[in-house]
């Protein structure tokens, strides 16, 4: 019974580890590829460390698996958004479908607004 | 608040001393009895804000993780098949949540929801630019999720 | 036992496949930032590798370096992307 609930698991989080390199692989648009990739490794591997938590009757363990599960959590949003940021900074294209982009607007201003504004933004991030 | 967690942890710590087994289930075990305890001894007071608060914080990551897999099963039907369905567009998101933390949180949960991804913030921590994979229409989606997930965390924060 | 032999033909060779897949992505890569997120996608495949290795070998210690991975993953992207910034701004 432990068996089979721990293959199954653990076959649904290899599946989504695998949908994610898939993604990253066919999506069109570099936005497309980091908004597939990110959740559903997160998600696979998730599931996979939920299986080493149940397969070991063990506290420390359980509280390794716990603490690797909440620092992906933690941290994989804010790179994704770090290297979105970047990414759109910088000018890599998106895909023709892309209908709508109100973000396009700013960064026009901001090019615009002269040195002025650009010191503004400097000092923030510096710290 | 605080005096009520706090109470709750300790209850919590004398169930596992006195049962002697330090594993994960028998510490939910406990923290469940002595909320229930704390429940039932603190009815007559009218600070009741913890009581509301831990179960709708329960009910919040249950329907998260719903989201979570239900969204990521349309995405990974949309990666196997070869025709391309979504619509992908950046749009602007007005902010309700004013504190960082708030915004912290709100962020981190919309980029793990599949099929969005929060891009940027505008200086005036007012707005935020998302990127989002299946948009019909911008409107319904910006009342979608301002009726699901920040409301929904807005009510367990303030 | 049978869990043993599971794990090895068909766990092991799923996640192997997923590292080839997102191999050729990051030599194919045509901007930079595909190629650190491709190199981000590898080490997140790295802990769960690691994670389905330990169960395999019921050894719960390997757990530990995943957990080291956990951190530094999120170093790498973040510095990369703080250069990518700095390196638009010249």
């Amino acid at each position: 019974m432990t068996s089979i609930l721990i293959a199954i698991v653990s076959t649904i989080g290899s599946l989504a580890i695998l949908f994610a390199s898939i993604g990253i692989l066919r999506m069109p648009d570099f936005y497309l590829r980091l908004s597939v990739t990110v959740k559903a490794s997160t998600l696979g591997v998730g599931l996979l460390l939920a299986c080493a938590a149940y397969v070991f009757p063990d506290a420390s363990v359980t509280t390794k698996a716990l603490s690797i599960v909440f620092f992906l959590i933690l941290t994989t949003p804010v790179a994704a958004h770090m290297i979105g940021r970047t990414a759109y900074h910088t000018g890599v294209a998106k895909w023709k479908g892309t209908f709508i982009d109100e973000l396009d607007d700013l960064s026009d201003k901001k090019e615009d607004g002269s040195p002025d504004n650009q010191d503004h933004a400097a000092p923030n991030r510096e710290i | 608040m605080i005096k009520h967690f706090l109470m709750n942890l300790l209850l919590s710590f004398i169930w596992v001393a006195l049962t002697g087994s330090l594993y994960y289930s028998n510490f939910l075990f406990g923290f469940l009895i002595g909320f229930f305890i704390l429940w039932l001894m603190n009815r007559q007071e009218t600070d009741q804000r913890y009581f509301n608060r831990i179960p709708k914080t329960i009910g919040f990551i249950l329907y998260f993780l719903y989201d979570i897999i239900v969204a990521n099963i349309q995405v990974a039907y949309d990666v196997i098949t070869p025709k391309y369905f979504f619509t992908p567009g950046i749009i602007c998101y007005p902010l309700d949540a004013t504190s960082d933390m708030e915004i912290n949180l709100l962020s981190t949960i919309i980029s793990l929801s599949p099929g969005t991804l929060v891009l940027d913030i505008s200086e005036d921590k007012k707005s935020l630019y998302i990127h989002v994979m299946y948009l019909k229409d911008k409107e319904i989606f910006i009342a979608q999720m301002k009726n699901g997930f920040e409301k929904k965390l807005l009510e367990i924060l303030r | 036992m049978t869990l043993n032999l599971y794990f090895d033909y068909v766990i092991f060779p799923i996640l192997t496949v997923t590292v080839i897949l997102v191999f050729i992505r990051l030599f194919k890569g045509p901007e930079l930032v595909d190629r650190v997120v491709a190199l981000d996608l590898l080490i997140t495949i790295g802990i769960a590798l690691i994670t389905v290795y330990s169960i395999r070998s019921a050894e719960a210690i390997f757990l530990d370096v995943a957990m080291i991975f956990a951190l530094i993953a999120f170093l790498g992207t973040i510095a990369f992307s703080f250069y990518l910034d700095k390196q638009e701004k010249k």
